[in-house]
Protein backbone atom coordinates (compact mmCIF):
# COMPACT_ATOMS: atom_id res chain seq x y z
CA UNK A 1 0.00 0.00 0.00
CA UNK A 2 1.12 4.10 -0.43
CA UNK A 3 1.22 6.14 1.44
CA UNK A 4 -0.75 8.74 0.99
CA UNK A 5 0.77 11.35 -0.95
CA UNK A 6 -1.26 15.03 -1.19
CA UNK A 7 -1.86 16.94 -4.50
CA UNK A 8 -1.47 20.32 -3.92
CA UNK A 9 -2.59 23.19 -6.19
CA UNK A 10 -1.57 26.63 -6.26
CA UNK A 11 -2.72 29.29 -8.10
CA UNK A 12 0.13 32.20 -8.11
CA UNK A 13 0.10 35.59 -9.11
CA UNK A 14 3.19 36.08 -11.50
CA UNK A 15 4.83 39.25 -10.34
CA UNK A 16 4.90 38.15 -6.68
CA UNK A 17 4.71 34.88 -5.72
CA UNK A 18 5.54 33.07 -8.63
CA UNK A 19 8.46 35.00 -8.54
CA UNK A 20 8.57 34.04 -5.24
CA UNK A 21 8.41 30.21 -6.11
CA UNK A 22 11.14 31.09 -8.63
CA UNK A 23 13.54 32.40 -5.81
CA UNK A 24 13.06 29.39 -3.99
CA UNK A 25 13.85 27.26 -6.76
CA UNK A 26 16.94 29.41 -7.85
CA UNK A 27 18.49 29.32 -4.14
CA UNK A 28 17.87 25.44 -4.03
CA UNK A 29 15.71 25.52 -1.38
CA UNK A 30 14.14 22.07 -0.27
CA UNK A 31 9.92 21.89 -0.27
CA UNK A 32 7.53 19.10 -1.03
CA UNK A 33 7.75 18.20 -4.73
CA UNK A 34 2.97 17.69 -4.21
CA UNK A 35 2.68 21.67 -5.65
CA UNK A 36 1.63 21.84 -8.77
CA UNK A 37 1.96 25.50 -9.71
CA UNK A 38 -0.23 27.81 -11.88
CA UNK A 39 0.42 31.18 -13.43
CA UNK A 40 -1.78 34.01 -13.37
CA UNK A 41 -1.50 37.45 -14.59
CA UNK A 42 -3.42 38.35 -11.12
CA UNK A 43 -4.36 37.20 -7.98
CA UNK A 44 -7.78 39.07 -9.14
CA UNK A 45 -7.98 36.92 -11.79
CA UNK A 46 -8.26 33.66 -9.82
CA UNK A 47 -12.13 32.95 -10.13
CA UNK A 48 -13.28 31.00 -7.78
CA UNK A 49 -14.09 28.80 -10.21
CA UNK A 50 -10.95 27.31 -10.72
CA UNK A 51 -10.52 26.24 -7.25
CA UNK A 52 -13.54 24.27 -7.95
CA UNK A 53 -12.55 23.05 -10.64
CA UNK A 54 -9.21 22.03 -9.03
CA UNK A 55 -10.97 20.35 -6.14
CA UNK A 56 -12.94 18.32 -8.83
CA UNK A 57 -10.08 17.48 -10.94
CA UNK A 58 -8.44 15.66 -7.76
CA UNK A 59 -6.71 18.46 -5.32
CA UNK A 60 -6.72 17.18 -1.92
CA UNK A 61 -5.72 20.96 -1.61
CA UNK A 62 -5.33 24.48 -3.03
CA UNK A 63 -3.61 27.01 -2.33
CA UNK A 64 -4.03 30.90 -3.96
CA UNK A 65 -1.18 33.04 -3.49
CA UNK A 66 -0.01 36.82 -4.41
CA UNK A 67 1.45 40.20 -3.88
CA UNK A 68 1.20 41.55 -0.23
CA UNK A 69 -1.21 44.24 -0.25
CA UNK A 70 -0.28 47.39 -1.64
CA UNK A 71 2.15 45.63 -3.85
CA UNK A 72 -0.23 44.51 -6.77
CA UNK A 73 1.17 45.06 -9.82
CA UNK A 74 -2.34 46.49 -11.29
CA UNK A 75 -2.47 48.40 -7.87
CA UNK A 76 -5.76 46.76 -6.70
CA UNK A 77 -6.54 43.48 -7.73
CA UNK A 78 -5.07 41.56 -4.87
CA UNK A 79 -7.70 43.85 -2.72
CA UNK A 80 -10.20 43.06 -5.04
CA UNK A 81 -9.68 39.06 -4.46
CA UNK A 82 -9.03 39.17 -0.62
CA UNK A 83 -13.45 40.35 -0.55
CA UNK A 84 -14.09 37.71 -3.14
CA UNK A 85 -12.35 34.99 -1.15
CA UNK A 86 -13.63 36.24 1.79
CA UNK A 87 -16.72 35.64 0.54
CA UNK A 88 -16.08 32.10 -0.98
CA UNK A 89 -14.45 30.88 1.65
CA UNK A 90 -17.58 31.80 3.61
CA UNK A 91 -19.95 29.57 0.91
CA UNK A 92 -17.54 27.28 1.10
CA UNK A 93 -17.85 26.35 4.94
CA UNK A 94 -21.91 26.72 4.23
CA UNK A 95 -22.04 24.25 2.05
CA UNK A 96 -19.60 21.87 4.14
CA UNK A 97 -15.94 22.22 2.74
CA UNK A 98 -13.59 21.84 5.23
CA UNK A 99 -11.81 25.31 5.06
CA UNK A 100 -7.98 23.86 5.94
CA UNK A 101 -7.46 22.38 2.44
CA UNK A 102 -8.01 26.02 1.41
CA UNK A 103 -4.80 28.43 2.20
CA UNK A 104 -4.72 32.20 0.70
CA UNK A 105 -1.39 33.48 1.16
CA UNK A 106 0.50 36.76 0.14
CA UNK A 107 4.18 35.62 -0.76
CA UNK A 108 6.54 38.66 -2.43
CA UNK A 109 9.22 38.04 -5.41
CA UNK A 110 11.51 38.23 -2.32
CA UNK A 111 9.92 36.02 0.32
CA UNK A 112 11.68 32.06 -1.22
CA UNK A 113 11.73 31.48 2.18
CA UNK A 114 7.99 32.44 2.69
CA UNK A 115 6.60 29.83 -0.35
CA UNK A 116 9.08 26.87 1.24
CA UNK A 117 7.03 27.49 4.29
CA UNK A 118 3.43 27.82 3.30
CA UNK A 119 4.05 24.94 1.04
CA UNK A 120 5.51 22.49 3.36
CA UNK A 121 2.90 23.30 6.22
CA UNK A 122 -0.23 23.07 3.73
CA UNK A 123 0.98 19.69 1.95
CA UNK A 124 1.79 17.90 5.80
CA UNK A 125 -1.72 19.59 6.92
CA UNK A 126 -3.62 17.81 4.40
CA UNK A 127 -1.33 15.21 4.55
CA UNK A 128 -2.73 14.28 7.92
CA UNK A 129 -6.09 15.17 6.89
CA UNK A 130 -5.86 12.44 4.11
CA UNK A 131 -7.32 12.51 0.22
CA UNK A 132 -10.32 15.35 0.01
CA UNK A 133 -13.27 12.77 -1.20
CA UNK A 134 -16.07 15.23 -1.61
CA UNK A 135 -15.77 16.79 -4.94
CA UNK A 136 -14.12 13.83 -6.36
CA UNK A 137 -17.28 11.80 -5.54
CA UNK A 138 -19.48 13.60 -7.39
CA UNK A 139 -17.48 13.57 -10.52
CA UNK A 140 -17.70 9.67 -10.60
CA UNK A 141 -21.46 10.50 -9.12
CA UNK A 142 -24.73 10.01 -11.96
CA UNK A 143 -27.34 11.86 -11.44
CA UNK A 144 -29.51 9.03 -10.22
CA UNK A 145 -28.18 5.73 -8.77
CA UNK A 146 -27.25 4.58 -11.91
CA UNK A 147 -29.61 1.47 -11.11
CA UNK A 148 -32.24 1.02 -13.66
CA UNK A 149 -34.08 -1.76 -12.36
CA UNK A 150 -35.35 0.00 -9.23
CA UNK A 151 -39.11 -1.50 -8.09
CA UNK A 152 -40.27 2.19 -8.87
CA UNK A 153 -38.60 2.49 -12.07
CA UNK A 154 -40.38 -1.36 -12.79
CA UNK A 155 -43.60 0.19 -11.51
CA UNK A 156 -43.67 2.74 -13.78
CA UNK A 157 -42.44 0.62 -17.02
CA UNK A 158 -45.26 -1.52 -16.08
CA UNK A 159 -47.75 0.96 -15.76
CA UNK A 160 -46.96 2.77 -19.34
CA UNK A 161 -48.13 -0.61 -20.91
CA UNK B 1 -38.91 54.19 7.50
CA UNK B 2 -40.07 50.53 8.00
CA UNK B 3 -40.75 51.54 11.96
CA UNK B 4 -42.71 48.63 12.96
CA UNK B 5 -45.15 51.12 15.11
CA UNK B 6 -46.28 52.15 12.42
CA UNK B 7 -47.67 48.94 10.90
CA UNK B 8 -50.95 47.87 10.84
CA UNK B 9 -51.27 43.84 12.16
CA UNK B 10 -53.83 41.94 11.04
CA UNK B 11 -54.00 37.60 11.19
CA UNK B 12 -55.25 37.67 7.44
CA UNK B 13 -55.13 40.23 4.30
CA UNK B 14 -58.73 40.46 2.81
CA UNK B 15 -59.20 40.99 -0.96
CA UNK B 16 -60.42 44.39 -0.30
CA UNK B 17 -56.88 45.36 0.01
CA UNK B 18 -55.64 44.38 -2.78
CA UNK B 19 -58.52 45.46 -4.88
CA UNK B 20 -57.36 48.98 -3.02
CA UNK B 21 -54.26 48.65 -4.83
CA UNK B 22 -55.62 47.37 -7.76
CA UNK B 23 -57.96 50.89 -8.53
CA UNK B 24 -55.05 52.75 -7.41
CA UNK B 25 -52.31 51.08 -9.73
CA UNK B 26 -55.02 51.26 -12.45
CA UNK B 27 -55.59 55.02 -12.37
CA UNK B 28 -52.13 55.67 -11.74
CA UNK B 29 -51.24 53.51 -15.41
CA UNK B 30 -53.86 55.65 -17.34
CA UNK B 31 -52.79 58.95 -15.79
CA UNK B 32 -48.92 58.39 -17.28
CA UNK B 33 -50.34 56.91 -20.36
CA UNK B 34 -52.44 59.44 -21.00
CA UNK B 35 -50.37 62.47 -20.40
CA UNK B 36 -47.31 59.97 -22.18
CA UNK B 37 -45.18 60.26 -19.21
CA UNK B 38 -44.47 57.01 -20.19
CA UNK B 39 -44.49 54.12 -23.37
CA UNK B 40 -46.04 51.61 -21.24
CA UNK B 41 -45.80 50.19 -18.20
CA UNK B 42 -45.05 46.80 -16.67
CA UNK B 43 -47.57 45.17 -14.36
CA UNK B 44 -49.65 42.33 -13.50
CA UNK B 45 -53.01 41.14 -15.59
CA UNK B 46 -55.34 38.69 -14.67
CA UNK B 47 -53.88 34.68 -15.68
CA UNK B 48 -56.05 32.82 -17.43
CA UNK B 49 -56.98 30.44 -13.96
CA UNK B 50 -58.59 31.50 -11.22
CA UNK B 51 -56.53 33.01 -8.83
CA UNK B 52 -53.12 33.66 -11.23
CA UNK B 53 -51.95 36.82 -12.69
CA UNK B 54 -49.68 37.09 -15.56
CA UNK B 55 -46.85 39.47 -16.32
CA UNK B 56 -47.27 42.40 -18.94
CA UNK B 57 -46.27 45.36 -20.43
CA UNK B 58 -49.47 47.35 -21.27
CA UNK B 59 -49.06 50.39 -23.75
CA UNK B 60 -52.85 51.98 -23.93
CA UNK B 61 -55.24 52.98 -21.76
CA UNK B 62 -58.19 49.99 -22.17
CA UNK B 63 -55.32 47.64 -21.51
CA UNK B 64 -54.34 49.92 -18.06
CA UNK B 65 -57.95 49.18 -16.95
CA UNK B 66 -57.65 45.78 -16.74
CA UNK B 67 -53.96 45.69 -14.62
CA UNK B 68 -54.25 44.15 -11.21
CA UNK B 69 -52.60 43.29 -8.50
CA UNK B 70 -53.01 40.14 -5.58
CA UNK B 71 -51.13 37.55 -3.70
CA UNK B 72 -50.55 35.93 -7.00
CA UNK B 73 -48.59 38.63 -8.05
CA UNK B 74 -45.52 36.80 -7.40
CA UNK B 75 -43.07 37.58 -10.13
CA UNK B 76 -40.56 40.41 -10.07
CA UNK B 77 -40.55 42.15 -12.52
CA UNK B 78 -37.84 44.16 -12.81
CA UNK B 79 -36.54 41.28 -14.92
CA UNK B 80 -38.48 42.91 -17.53
CA UNK B 81 -36.66 45.63 -18.08
CA UNK B 82 -32.68 44.30 -18.46
CA UNK B 83 -30.68 42.93 -21.10
CA UNK B 84 -31.19 40.15 -21.48
CA UNK B 85 -35.34 40.99 -22.13
CA UNK B 86 -34.36 43.24 -24.79
CA UNK B 87 -36.40 46.27 -26.23
CA UNK B 88 -38.63 47.24 -23.50
CA UNK B 89 -37.29 50.26 -22.18
CA UNK B 90 -36.08 50.99 -26.16
CA UNK B 91 -39.09 52.64 -26.74
CA UNK B 92 -38.58 55.18 -23.99
CA UNK B 93 -39.64 55.83 -20.45
CA UNK B 94 -41.63 52.59 -18.70
CA UNK B 95 -43.66 52.49 -15.84
CA UNK B 96 -43.21 49.35 -13.66
CA UNK B 97 -45.29 47.58 -10.65
CA UNK B 98 -42.91 47.40 -7.94
CA UNK B 99 -43.54 45.29 -4.40
CA UNK B 100 -40.76 46.07 -2.20
CA UNK B 101 -38.49 43.13 -3.11
CA UNK B 102 -38.95 43.87 -6.67
CA UNK B 103 -37.62 47.22 -5.65
CA UNK B 104 -34.56 46.39 -4.24
CA UNK B 105 -33.68 44.72 -7.80
CA UNK B 106 -34.40 47.90 -9.42
CA UNK B 107 -31.91 49.49 -7.09
CA UNK B 108 -29.08 46.95 -7.88
CA UNK B 109 -29.59 47.37 -11.13
CA UNK B 110 -28.94 51.17 -11.01
CA UNK B 111 -26.06 50.51 -9.43
CA UNK B 112 -24.65 48.28 -12.03
CA UNK B 113 -25.84 50.74 -14.26
CA UNK B 114 -28.00 48.65 -16.29
CA UNK B 115 -31.20 51.04 -15.42
CA UNK B 116 -31.42 54.63 -15.00
CA UNK B 117 -33.96 56.37 -12.43
CA UNK B 118 -35.02 59.02 -15.42
CA UNK B 119 -36.05 56.00 -17.63
CA UNK B 120 -38.62 54.33 -15.06
CA UNK B 121 -41.80 55.26 -13.46
CA UNK B 122 -41.96 53.20 -10.47
CA UNK B 123 -45.40 52.33 -8.96
CA UNK B 124 -44.55 51.32 -5.62
CA UNK B 125 -46.66 48.57 -4.00
CA UNK B 126 -47.47 48.71 -0.07
CA UNK B 127 -47.44 44.68 -0.59
CA UNK B 128 -48.82 42.78 2.85
CA UNK B 129 -47.26 39.38 0.84
CA UNK B 130 -47.66 36.74 -1.77
CA UNK B 131 -48.95 33.44 -2.00
CA UNK B 132 -46.23 30.85 -1.55
CA UNK B 133 -45.88 27.79 -4.10
CA UNK B 134 -48.14 25.22 -4.26
CA UNK B 135 -50.95 26.35 -1.35
CA UNK B 136 -54.92 27.21 -2.22
CA UNK B 137 -54.98 30.05 -3.86
CA UNK B 138 -57.97 31.57 -2.06
CA UNK B 139 -58.76 34.97 -1.48
CA UNK B 140 -57.57 35.84 1.57
CA UNK B 141 -54.22 36.03 3.09
CA UNK B 142 -52.98 34.06 5.86
CA UNK B 143 -50.03 32.29 7.34
CA UNK B 144 -50.90 28.97 5.94
CA UNK B 145 -50.55 30.68 2.08
CA UNK B 146 -47.70 33.35 2.33
CA UNK B 147 -44.70 32.58 0.31
CA UNK B 148 -41.84 32.23 2.67
CA UNK B 149 -39.78 35.05 1.64
CA UNK B 150 -42.33 37.14 3.26
CA UNK B 151 -42.59 36.05 6.16
CA UNK B 152 -38.97 37.70 6.79
CA UNK B 153 -40.19 40.85 4.96
CA UNK B 154 -38.44 44.00 5.71
CA UNK B 155 -39.31 46.04 2.89
CA UNK B 156 -43.67 45.98 2.93
CA UNK B 157 -42.75 49.29 2.40
CA UNK B 158 -40.91 50.43 -0.71
CA UNK B 159 -38.86 53.84 -0.64
CA UNK B 160 -38.30 55.79 -3.65
CA UNK B 161 -40.98 55.27 -5.73
CA UNK B 162 -42.89 57.79 -7.80
CA UNK B 163 -45.97 57.03 -6.06
CA UNK B 164 -47.04 54.16 -3.50
CA UNK B 165 -50.40 52.31 -4.02
CA UNK B 166 -51.72 50.82 -0.53
CA UNK B 167 -51.77 51.86 2.95
CA UNK B 168 -49.82 49.85 5.29
CA UNK B 169 -51.16 46.68 6.10
CA UNK B 170 -49.33 43.19 6.95
CA UNK B 171 -49.69 39.63 9.02
CA UNK B 172 -48.86 39.53 12.48
CA UNK B 173 -46.51 37.49 14.31
CA UNK B 174 -45.24 35.21 11.45
CA UNK B 175 -42.71 32.90 12.16
CA UNK B 176 -39.12 33.75 10.07
CA UNK B 177 -38.96 30.16 8.52
CA UNK B 178 -36.14 30.74 6.23
CA UNK B 179 -34.09 31.89 9.23
CA UNK B 180 -34.67 29.30 11.06
CA UNK B 181 -33.87 26.73 8.48
CA UNK B 182 -30.76 28.78 8.07
CA UNK B 183 -30.07 28.00 11.67
CA UNK B 184 -31.04 24.35 11.37
CA UNK B 185 -28.44 24.21 8.24
CA UNK B 186 -25.27 26.30 10.51
CA UNK B 187 -25.94 23.82 13.35
CA UNK B 188 -25.22 20.63 11.75
CA UNK B 189 -21.58 19.34 11.54
CA UNK B 190 -19.83 20.41 8.49
CA UNK B 191 -20.38 16.34 6.93
CA UNK B 192 -23.94 16.94 7.30
CA UNK B 193 -24.18 19.99 5.86
CA UNK B 194 -22.17 18.73 2.44
CA UNK B 195 -24.77 15.92 2.58
CA UNK B 196 -27.50 18.49 3.12
CA UNK B 197 -26.64 20.34 -0.03
CA UNK B 198 -25.52 17.10 -1.89
CA UNK B 199 -28.46 16.20 -1.84
CA UNK B 200 -30.60 19.25 -2.87
CA UNK B 201 -28.32 20.04 -5.74
CA UNK B 202 -28.12 16.62 -6.98
CA UNK B 203 -31.85 16.73 -7.92
CA UNK B 204 -30.69 19.92 -10.42
CA UNK B 205 -31.83 19.31 -13.57
CA UNK B 206 -30.00 22.01 -14.80
CA UNK B 207 -33.32 23.66 -16.44
CA UNK B 208 -31.93 27.63 -15.80
CA UNK B 209 -34.80 28.79 -14.98
CA UNK B 210 -33.22 30.25 -12.09
CA UNK B 211 -31.12 31.96 -13.71
CA UNK B 212 -33.79 33.26 -16.49
CA UNK B 213 -35.97 34.60 -13.81
CA UNK B 214 -33.13 36.65 -11.62
CA UNK B 215 -33.08 40.12 -12.85
CA UNK B 216 -29.08 39.92 -11.91
CA UNK B 217 -28.20 36.96 -14.02
CA UNK B 218 -27.98 39.47 -17.38
CA UNK B 219 -24.89 37.88 -18.48
CA UNK B 220 -25.33 37.80 -22.29
CA UNK B 221 -22.92 34.77 -22.44
CA UNK B 222 -22.78 32.96 -18.75
CA UNK B 223 -19.84 31.47 -17.39
CA UNK B 224 -21.73 28.41 -17.44
CA UNK B 225 -22.52 27.88 -20.46
CA UNK B 226 -19.21 28.54 -21.80
CA UNK B 227 -16.95 25.26 -23.32
CA UNK B 228 -14.15 26.22 -24.43
CA UNK B 229 -12.77 25.97 -22.09
CA UNK B 230 -15.62 24.57 -20.07
CA UNK B 231 -15.57 26.14 -16.85
CA UNK B 232 -18.62 24.33 -15.10
CA UNK B 233 -20.27 20.98 -17.10
CA UNK B 234 -23.41 21.80 -17.93
CA UNK B 235 -25.11 18.19 -17.87
CA UNK B 236 -27.13 17.79 -14.89
CA UNK B 237 -24.85 15.21 -12.58
CA UNK B 238 -23.67 16.13 -9.50
CA UNK B 239 -20.00 17.28 -10.21
CA UNK B 240 -21.59 19.75 -12.75
CA UNK B 241 -24.10 20.93 -10.09
CA UNK B 242 -22.50 21.32 -7.49
CA UNK B 243 -20.01 23.88 -9.48
CA UNK B 244 -23.24 25.74 -11.07
CA UNK B 245 -24.74 26.01 -7.51
CA UNK B 246 -21.31 27.28 -6.13
CA UNK B 247 -20.97 29.78 -9.10
CA UNK B 248 -24.45 31.02 -8.62
CA UNK B 249 -24.29 32.03 -5.14
CA UNK B 250 -21.19 33.56 -5.98
CA UNK B 251 -22.34 35.91 -8.63
CA UNK B 252 -25.35 37.29 -6.85
CA UNK B 253 -23.76 37.74 -3.58
CA UNK B 254 -23.87 40.97 -2.48
CA UNK B 255 -26.40 41.77 -5.21
CA UNK B 256 -28.99 39.58 -4.89
CA UNK B 257 -32.10 41.32 -3.82
CA UNK B 258 -33.92 38.24 -2.13
CA UNK B 259 -36.93 38.14 -4.36
CA UNK B 260 -36.95 34.18 -4.05
CA UNK B 261 -37.73 33.91 -7.94
CA UNK B 262 -35.33 31.56 -8.30
CA UNK B 263 -36.44 29.34 -5.51
CA UNK B 264 -40.13 29.90 -6.53
CA UNK B 265 -39.41 28.62 -10.36
CA UNK B 266 -37.25 26.46 -9.46
CA UNK B 267 -38.92 22.78 -10.36
CA UNK B 268 -37.01 20.56 -8.02
CA UNK B 269 -37.59 22.32 -4.95
CA UNK B 270 -33.91 23.59 -4.38
CA UNK B 271 -33.81 26.06 -1.28
CA UNK B 272 -31.84 28.26 -3.42
CA UNK B 273 -32.91 31.17 -1.27
CA UNK B 274 -30.95 30.04 1.85
CA UNK B 275 -27.76 30.42 -0.34
CA UNK B 276 -28.59 33.72 -1.09
CA UNK B 277 -29.80 35.00 2.57
CA UNK B 278 -26.55 33.07 3.59
CA UNK B 279 -24.27 35.08 1.19
CA UNK B 280 -26.66 38.67 2.19
CA UNK B 281 -25.83 37.50 5.86
CA UNK B 282 -22.21 36.98 5.48
CA UNK B 283 -21.72 39.98 3.24
CA UNK B 284 -23.63 42.14 5.94
CA UNK B 285 -21.15 40.67 8.70
CA UNK B 286 -18.08 41.22 6.50
CA UNK B 287 -18.28 44.53 4.67
CA UNK B 288 -21.73 46.11 6.24
CA UNK B 289 -23.28 45.82 3.11
CA UNK B 290 -27.06 45.30 2.80
CA UNK B 291 -28.77 45.23 -0.63
CA UNK B 292 -31.08 48.53 -0.12
CA UNK B 293 -33.79 50.07 -1.96
CA UNK B 294 -31.59 52.52 -2.64
CA UNK B 295 -28.88 52.30 -5.74
CA UNK B 296 -25.25 52.89 -4.12
CA UNK B 297 -22.30 53.60 -6.06
CA UNK B 298 -20.65 50.27 -6.08
CA UNK B 299 -21.83 46.64 -4.73
CA UNK B 300 -19.51 44.85 -2.02
CA UNK B 301 -17.90 42.90 -4.12
CA UNK B 302 -16.86 45.79 -6.72
CA UNK B 303 -14.75 47.90 -4.28
CA UNK B 304 -11.92 47.16 -0.99
CA UNK B 305 -11.00 48.72 1.83
CA UNK B 306 -7.71 48.78 2.63
CA UNK B 307 -8.00 47.61 6.07
CA UNK B 308 -10.42 44.83 4.73
CA UNK B 309 -10.34 41.97 7.39
CA UNK B 310 -7.40 39.60 6.12
CA UNK B 311 -7.29 37.44 8.88
CA UNK B 312 -7.61 34.28 6.70
CA UNK B 313 -4.73 35.50 4.58
CA UNK B 314 -1.11 33.89 6.00
S1 LIG C 1 -41.06 39.87 0.32
FE1 LIG C 1 -42.15 41.67 1.10
S2 LIG C 1 -42.37 43.02 -0.63
FE2 LIG C 1 -41.79 41.01 -1.44
S3 LIG C 1 -43.73 40.01 -1.93
FE3 LIG C 1 -43.24 39.43 0.17
S4 LIG C 1 -44.21 40.93 1.48
FE4 LIG C 1 -44.20 41.76 -0.59
S1 LIG D 1 -24.77 32.66 -13.24
FE1 LIG D 1 -23.25 34.27 -13.19
S2 LIG D 1 -22.46 34.37 -15.27
FE2 LIG D 1 -24.36 33.26 -15.35
S3 LIG D 1 -25.89 34.78 -15.84
FE3 LIG D 1 -25.86 34.55 -13.61
S4 LIG D 1 -24.45 36.11 -12.89
FE4 LIG D 1 -24.11 35.86 -15.07
S1 LIG E 1 -30.79 35.27 -6.96
FE1 LIG E 1 -32.92 34.72 -6.73
S2 LIG E 1 -33.61 35.92 -4.98
FE2 LIG E 1 -31.72 36.85 -5.71
S3 LIG E 1 -32.35 38.43 -7.13
FE3 LIG E 1 -31.96 36.58 -8.32
S4 LIG E 1 -33.97 35.59 -8.49
FE4 LIG E 1 -34.10 37.10 -6.83
S1 LIG F 1 -34.26 26.07 -11.46
FE1 LIG F 1 -33.74 24.42 -10.05
S2 LIG F 1 -33.50 22.60 -11.34
FE2 LIG F 1 -33.43 24.39 -12.69
S3 LIG F 1 -31.25 24.85 -12.88
FE3 LIG F 1 -32.05 26.12 -11.21
S4 LIG F 1 -31.70 24.91 -9.37
FE4 LIG F 1 -31.49 23.52 -11.10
Amino acid sequence: MHDFEPKIVAFVCTWCTYAGADLAGTSRMQYPPNVRVLKFPCTGRIDPVFILRAFQKGADGVLVSGCHPGDCHYMAGNFHARRRFAAFRALLNFVGVDLNRLQFSWVSAAEGGKWVDVVTELTERVRTMGPMPEFKELEHEEQWSGAINTPELKEAYDSIG
Amino acid sequence: MNAKANKNHVTSIEPAYYEAITEAIRKEAVKILKNETVVGVVGYLPGRRKGTASPALVTTVEEAEKLIFSPACVNNLSVYLTKAKKGVLKQGKVGIVAKGCDMRALAGLMTESQLQREDLFIIGVVCPGVYGFGVQRTGTLTEENIARKCRECTVHMPEGADVAAGTHAELADLTPEEAEEMARIEAMPQTERWAFWKEHFSRCIRCMACRQVCPFCYCEQCLCDKNRPQAVESSPRPAGNMAWHLVRAMHLAGRCGGCAECERVCPMDIPLNLLNRRMAQELKELYDFEAGLTPVEKGPLNEYKENDDQSFIK
